[in-house]
């Protein structure tokens, strides 16, 4: 804790929106001495610890870490506001959760209530806001992507293929169906066909098993392209694709995923 | 043990009976849909046909009574018949029709809510921020957002907007005011030929593309990137084809994150637009990031544009 003028550090990757904050607040709380500005979560926390300002204000969308993982870092050695544009998700938890936040352009009354809190507080330690923060992190998507928090199992969206020369992205809403062929696995679109490496046990695996079930030892077909399902003359089950004249054969072994059709 | 044997066999025989039943019961109906539906001309050839084989493997008495009932069946149960088969292939039609209006539907909506409130509420806070800083940048900044909006908003969307020069427009105003923002962590190159530019091209698809790569690619990247947007023209089997491709060098793809609304949205429309002839092609360069290619017929005429 300083003795003289209280210090702050604002985290913004926008440029203009630090300097708008830094001369709203020298407006509002001219002892206030901003030690610092950071440009993404990262920086935040180096210069937190390089400088310890006792208030740290921390955009939420930041590059590298969000300004709520960066919070879960620093919340026991400063004060910590956060700053958004809109987010309607977290304006809601910080009301619920009593953090102190600001919204983007922060300024006039607001700003003035919000330094007062904090100058009362000043000489305390900080509120332990860990459980708020760990709801928050659970609940505000898109602040934090890429972050290595725990989240519950993350099945495989994009299927990466060789076309030509270049890496192709196909989702998996597009695919019909993938087939072994071999060494290789066929994958079916309405576009056409290309092939992958990975095995279809392997897919199976990685692949969210409500999207694409496991009609047969050689198939995996996605559940939304299936148009219908008939017994041919020899009484086999064959799944029909929706916009699509190729028959999939059902083996017995898994007959029982269209028992009641 | 004898005992049980027999009962299997019995059953298996029995299901053997029903299997043929069955399968005979699906030829006849096979059969009696053919005859309702075929043209009187083709079963007097048809039958012409049988009766001459008949007669040549000396069964011509068999072949005269297939004839004789052909011509009954299709007389007395055709026209039933044929009116059934019809009015279901209807119901069918009928249905496809339904779904894609209320497809077309959903795109309106969705549609509707592109404008991100974040990217509105920040370009305010910047607005106001260099009011009192840049007053000449704040006229800029200020001038590009209403052309992005202009563009934008449904209701303010007119047809002269389905050009790829007007797309381009409305995506420099929108690259621009994200400039102002990210400062030199967003670098822009659009390479497109004027005589590109009055391609027909529908509206909103390169803004999504630019959105997400932005959002997805350049944002999330501490030393942010370069973006560039690129039009060429080649010959396809089908007719000359325009791609239209965005790239950035950002943090790439997650295999695990779904595909977002807006990539689905132009896959669906480029569909009903164009079926097989347009394509989003998604990939994953050598050295990062990410390619996505817009491909569609090439239509120079600048009233050829479409509703969607």
């Amino acid at each position: 804790m300083s003795t003289d003028r209280p210090t702050a550090l604002i985290a913004d990757d926008e440029e203009p929106m630090r300097q708008l904050l830094r001369s709203r607040l020298h407006e509002v709380w001219p002892q206030l001495d901003i030690i610092a500005e950071a440009a993404n979560g990262i920086e935040a926390i180096a210069l937190t610890g390089l400088h310890q300002p006792d208030i740290v204000f921390l955009d939420i969308r930041m590059p590298g870490l969000s300004g709520i993982e960066a919070a879960r870092m620093l919340f026991n050695r400063c004060h910590i506001v956060f700053v958004t544009a809109y987010d309607q998700y977290a304006i809601e938890a910080f009301e619920q959760g009593a953090l102190d936040y600001l919204l983007k352009p922060a300024g006039g009354e607001r700003l003035k209530m919000t330094c007062a809190r904090l100058q009362e507080r000043l000489g305390k330690s900080p509120a332990n806001i860990e459980r708020q923060l760990a709801q928050l992190l659970q609940g505000v998507s898109g602040a934090s992507r890429g972050s290595a928090s725990a989240k519950p199992r993350e099945y495989l969206r994009w299927i990466q293929a060789m076309v030509g020369n270049s890496l192709r992205m196909i989702s998996t809403k597009e695919v019909l169906f993938f087939r072994a062929d071999e060494k290789y696995t066929r994958v079916q679109t309405l576009q056409g066909e290309v092939l992958i490496r990975k095995t279809l046990k392997e897919l199976e695996d990685e692949l969210d098993p409500d999207e694409f079930w496991r009609i047969h030892r050689s198939t995996l077909v996605r559940v939304d392209a299936i148009g219908e399902v008939r017994r041919d003359l020899r009484g086999r089950q064959m799944v029909r694709v929706r916009n699509f004249d190729e028959e999939l054969e059902v083996s017995r072994g898994n007959a029982h995923l269209f028992q009641q059709m | 043990m004898a005992f049980a044997r027999t009962k299997q066999g019995t059953r298996s025989a029995l299901a053997f009976v029903r299997e043929i039943g069955e399968t005979a019961r699906t030829l006849w109906w096979k059969f009696f849909d053919w005859l309702a539906m075929v043209e009187w001309r083709e079963l007097v050839v048809i039958d012409i046909l049988v009766l001459v084989t008949m007669g040549m493997l000396d069964a011509g008495e068999a072949g005269g009574w297939f004839v004789f009932l052909s011509f009954c069946l299709k007389i007395l149960a055709g026209g039933k018949r044929r009116a059934e088969v019809e009015a279901k292939e209807a119901t069918e039609h009928a249905g496809t029709e339904s779904l894609e209006r209320r497809l077309a539907e959903a795109q309106l909506a969705a549609l509707q809510a592109q404008v991100e409130p974040h990217f509105l509420f920040n370009t305010l806070a910047l607005i106001g921020q260099l009011i009192e800083t840049d007053q000449r940048q704040a006229a800029k900044v200020h001038a590009h957002l209403i052309d992005y909006l202009r563009a934008t908003m449904p209701q303010m969307r007119s047809r002269s907007n389905n050009t790829l020069g007007r797309q381009v427009e409305m995506s420099r105003a929108y690259l621009a005011i994200m400039q102002a923002r990210m400062k030199e962590r967003l670098a822009v190159y659009i390479d497109v030929a004027p005589e590109l530019l009055s391609a027909s091209f529908p509206p909103m698809m390169l803004q999504t593309l630019i959105e997400n790569a932005i959002k997805h690619g350049l944002e999330p990247k501490i030393e942010g990137g370069r973006i560039d947007i690129r039009a060429t023209t080649s010959n396809g089997p089908g007719g000359d084809i325009l791609d239209v491709e965005v790239h950035d060098d950002g943090i790439g793809f997650d295999v695990h994150a779904g595909e977002g609304v807006g990539l689905a949205n132009i896959r669906e429309r480029l569909r009903l637009l164009h079926g097989n002839r347009a394509q989003l092609i998604i990939e994953t360069p050598h050295d990062g990031g990410a390619r996505v290619i817009i491909r569609l017929p090439f239509t120079p005429d600048i009233f050829a544009g479409s509703k969607l």
